[in-house]
């Protein structure tokens, strides 16, 4: 008997090597891009299901008698009573670099019309983020090229800076120089043929945008000759609200293949306010218990497990995070914005005020941060930018009484003409990021008084003056203090003797 | 609206765990149930019977092994089939035929919402997909 049993058995075993085995259910219910399926009893937590047509979905609702289906794709086709099917897959994109340059989706499909690309590998959407042992404290800088951010708010190597503010306040430009800053340190510090030069690689995470902005952005990007350091990660508005959801973590995905093999990246999240829409959108679709302005539960996780896959990693790469957050009226207090601040290791914070009166980039010092950032700031602009955070607060503060009263003491005025002028340096065009040696140089000639004798109304075109006759004729003395990264004596009188020189050939 | 479809689906569930004899759906429960329902009407009974139904059907899926077959089945292969996956599930499986022509050639056999394809169009469907 049981031997019969046996040979039945190897037939089938034999027979059923050649099948497949695939876990089914049908869609009870399809409205904007998410779907109820009855079935699917093996389907795993964030598993990738297929849809007749080729769409894909993800599984985000396990509930004890239907699934709950974000859907990424064309949901036109599809209708109650179709079949669906688990993959036994967790979502993954492309990875590599052979990405960068293009422009691809949420899925990682290119959308640039440059045709298919050639990367061999692929990374999970969903990562749990790097535990503490594997991660390294951050002691590398990053230069964003903007002054004010460099000088008082320094960026470290696989921090998370926050940048925040209201709309159209620059929080965009600020990202998008960052970038082009990168690339252009990148084609010096390769064509130095420095071994000890990491390169830093961009993504650039476009959410719910306008598609007229993200084709602004990449074409800055691409005049700068920055796009074949970055990979544009774009779910525009008009994308239905699964792929702006989903953006974000293919983009980390995308970056964490730079981290884990010894590459430096950054990434930029433009914005977290639409993500946690398009969040909230889908959750409410699924009918989750919605909280503080209607946002669900776990909008807080939604950005922490995102924001923590940012991180140095001992004896690899790091993965440096600048979100952008949108504020309403200047209130950081909101929901959203609070939790990002509580994530981040610090937040530039853009003020509307100084936006309006061409103080751009509108960075405002004081409200400003960057917790981890001065431990990886280079000696150098220590040396010749560590008083400028207290002097401008001084001015700030002087500046508010000095409206009341006309009567005002030598020391007073002279302290009030160099804060104004202090703000007057700080000030710089969209898309011009200004290289770290030569924000020394300009910062060396402030704190040596180069610019007292000079209209405050005259800084801005003093100082362009000033980057033209470094650039152009003292190009040596530049690279010496990129590559000592420290002044000592020798370099100080240089630096001394070329301000002079600028000195004697400029006129205001 | 949510309320409702909620508490029928409440309902429903209590009617189907009251339908169950040693762990299967028993005939003569349902019958039972199904008077119970007419007899003291519930709020939405369509909803709750449509939930009902459902959870039915479901159940009885699981213990049912519906082979689709493009050729012929022989009754041995269907009993073999059945104790195989009785074994792999864990509970008596009852075979049912289908004969489905658009398989092609093979076999396609279904366990509650598990699929086993062995079948010229599953193959080829699988190929599409992974081109
Ligand atoms: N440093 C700057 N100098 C001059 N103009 C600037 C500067 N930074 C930004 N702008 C201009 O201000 C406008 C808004 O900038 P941007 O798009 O970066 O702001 P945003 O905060 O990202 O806006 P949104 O809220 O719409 O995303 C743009 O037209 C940009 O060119
Ligand atoms: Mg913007």
């Amino acid at each position: 008997m049981s031997t019969v049993l046996e040979q039945i058995e190897q037939q089938i075993a034999k027979l059923s090597s050649h099948a497949v085995k695939k876990n089914t259910g049908n869609i009870r219910t399809i409205a904007d891009g998410v779907a109820k399926i009855d079935g699917l009893s093996d389907v795993m937590y964030n598993e990738m299901v297929s849809f007749p047509g080729g769409a894909i979905g993800i599984a985000l609702n396990l509930e004890e008698d239907e699934v709950g289906c974000v859907i990424l794709g064309d949901v036109s086709q599809l209708k109650e009573g179709d079949e669906v099917t688990t993959t036994g897959r967790l979502l993954s994109v492309p990875v590599g670099k052979a990405l960068l340059g293009r422009a691809v989706d949420a899925l990682g499909n290119p959308v640039d019309g440059k045709g298919p690309i050639d990367s061999k590998e692929t990374y999970p959407v969903e990562k749990i983020a790097p535990g503490i042992i594997v991660r390294k404290s951050v002691t590398q800088p990053l230069f964003t090229g903007i002054m004010a951010i460099d000088s008082m708010i320094p960026i470290g190597r696989g921090q998370r800076e926050l940048i925040i503010g209201d709309r159209g306040t620059g929080k965009t430009t600020i990202a998008i120089d960052t970038i082009i800053n990168q690339a252009k340190a990148n084609q010096v510090g390769l064509a130095s043929g420095d071994p000890k030069f990491r390169p830093v690689y961009s993504i650039y995470v476009a959410i719910g945008q306008k598609n007229s902005n993200i084709v602004r952005t990449i074409s800055a990007l691409e005049a700068a000759g920055a796009l074949q350091y970055t990979i544009i990660v774009a779910a525009p508005a008009a994308d239905n609200p699964a792929n702006q959801y989903l953006a974000p973590y293919s983009g980390a995905a995308m970056g964490e293949w730079f981290m884990e093999n010894g590459l430096d990246a950054l990434i930029v999240y433009d914005d977290l306010s639409k993500h946690a829409v398009a969040y909230r959108q889908i959750s409410l679709i699924l009918k989750r218990p919605s909280g503080r302005e209607a946002y669900p539960g776990d909008v807080f996780y939604l950005h922490s497990r995102l924001l923590e896959r940012s991180a140095r990693l001992d004896g690899k790469g790091s993965l440096t995070a600048l979100p952008i957050i949108e504020t309403l009226a200047g209130d950081v207090s909101a929901y959203i914005p609070t939790n990002v601040i509580s994530i981040t290791d610090g937040q530039i914070f853009l003020e509307t005020d100084h936006f309006n009166q061409c103080i751009r980039p509108a960075v405002s010092v004081g409200l400003s941060v960057s917790r981890v950032g001065s431990s990886a700031q280079i000696k150098v602009t220590k040396q010749v930018g560590g008083k400028l955070k207290g002097e401008l607060a001084q001015f700030r503060e002087l500046a508010a009484f000095a409206q009341f009263g006309s009567d005002l003491d030598a020391k007073t005025k002279g302290q009030l003409e160099r804060g104004a002028r202090i703000v007057e340096l700080f000030k710089q065009p969209a898309f011009s990021p200004v290289p770290i040696e030569l924000q020394v140089a300009i910062l060396f000639a402030m704190q040596k008084n180069f610019f007292d004798a000079i209209d405050t109304k005259k800084v801005v075109a003093a100082a362009a003056a000033m980057k033209e006759f470094f650039t152009t004729r003292k190009d040596t003395l530049l690279t010496e203090i990129r590559t000592k990264a420290a002044l000592d004596k020798d370099l100080e009188a240089k630096l001394q003797a070329a301000c002079d020189e600028w000195k004697s050939g400029y006129t205001a | 609206m949510a309320a409702h479809a909620k508490q029928a689906q409440q309902l429903a569930r209590q009617l189907f765990r009251l339908s169950l004899a040693d762990g299967a759906v028993s005939p003569a429960k349902v019958t039972g149930v199904l008077e119970y329902v007419e007899k003291h009407r519930p709020a939405n009974p369509i909803m709750v019977l449509k939930a009902y139904e459902r959870l039915i059907a479901t159940e009885l899926g699981r213990s049912q092994a519906l082979v689709e077959h493009a050729g012929a089945v022989s009754e041995d292969v269907l009993h073999s089939i059945a104790a195989v996956l009785g074994k792999r599930y864990g509970r008596t499986l009852t075979a049912t035929t289908r004969a489905n022509p658009a398989l092609i050639a093979g076999l396609r056999v279904r366990v509650g919402d598990d699929v086993y394809e062995s079948s010229v169009a599953g193959q080829l469907a699988s190929l599409a997909a992974s081109v």
